[in-house]
């Protein structure tokens, strides 16, 4: 299956919508677009997971690509990510520098 | 016995997943030690074109095999790229915020730990790396 990343930037938030497999072939457009969002300066980026089949690790070294180019102070929200998806995340440690949520909290997300 | 052959180049990581959840299904692997198990063969096949292929200046094929019996189900990966033992590569710290980690190490780490045995010998010129999945159990209990 193919992955697809698509990115939209409003009011500092940077949200990047992921479906399909992210397997090392596909990490460059992952990568890209998380570049694209640490050029624009994003006080936060949400990873929109819910339609996400897969990742390998090579999606994982993009998710710490984003820490150290964004900055620590920009926090990761990981949203609808699916169990295997999740138990990746969590066998790694990603889970805790990331906040994971079931659903998108404007609230929460949007709280600058 | 199934086998299949692809070129070492990350294009086959698709053909590779296929081979590998087709595989699974046969042997009636739920969906999360299919998941698993392609994940780990997936992590090794790419280290295996990466670094024992393009960084290494080779060119050449991955020689898939899949093997059910009773009780496992074997997936085998042979080639003759640079020599690398996974089971040799040191273990990321995952304690570690992801602002402090280094890059790499995490696909040998997760492929190790999402299979319920994973061998790897050096014969000859030959690099075999061999996952295994128990049938009719969970896979591995480290998983969360």
């Amino acid at each position: 299956m193919a992955f697809s990343a698509t990115l939209t930037i409003d009011s500092g938030i940077a949200k990047i919508t992921m479906s399909g497999e992210l397997d090392a072939s596909m990490a460059p457009v992952f990568q890209r677009e998380v570049e694209q969002a640490a050029v624009q300066k994003a006080k936060r980026l949400v990873l929109l997971m819910s339609e996400l089949e897969y990742i390998a690790s090579a999606g994982l070294r993009a998710l710490i690509f984003a820490k150290q180019k964004m900055g620590a102070s920009v926090d990761i929200y990981v949203v609808g990510a699916q169990q295997q998806v999740m138990d990746t995340l969590q066998m790694t440690g990603f889970d805790r520098s990331i906040i994971a949520l079931d659903t998108y909290d404007a609230g929460m997300i949007e709280n600058i | 016995m199934k086998s299949s052959t692809v070129a070492a180049t990350l294009d086959s990581l698709e053909a590779i997943a296929e081979f590998v959840m087709a595989a699974a299904a046969s042997a009636g692997l739920d969906k999360r030690a299919s998941y698993h198990l392609r994940l780990a063969v997936d992590e090794i096949a790419t280290n295996i074109i990466v670094h024992g292929y393009a960084e290494a200046g080779l060119q050449g094929a991955l020689e898939l095999s899949a093997d059910i019996d009773d009780r496992t189900l074997t997936i085998s990966i042979e080639e003759t790229g640079a020599t690398f033992d996974p089971r040799q590569a040191a273990a990321p710290d995952t304690d570690l915020p992801l602002e402090q980690r280094p890059i790499g190490g995490l696909g040998v780490y997760l492929a190790i730990r999402s299979v319920d045995e994973f061998l790897y010998a050096r014969i000859g010129d030959r690099n075999r790396t061999i996952f295994k999945m128990h049938l009719s159990s969970a896979p591995s209990e480290e998983l969360g």
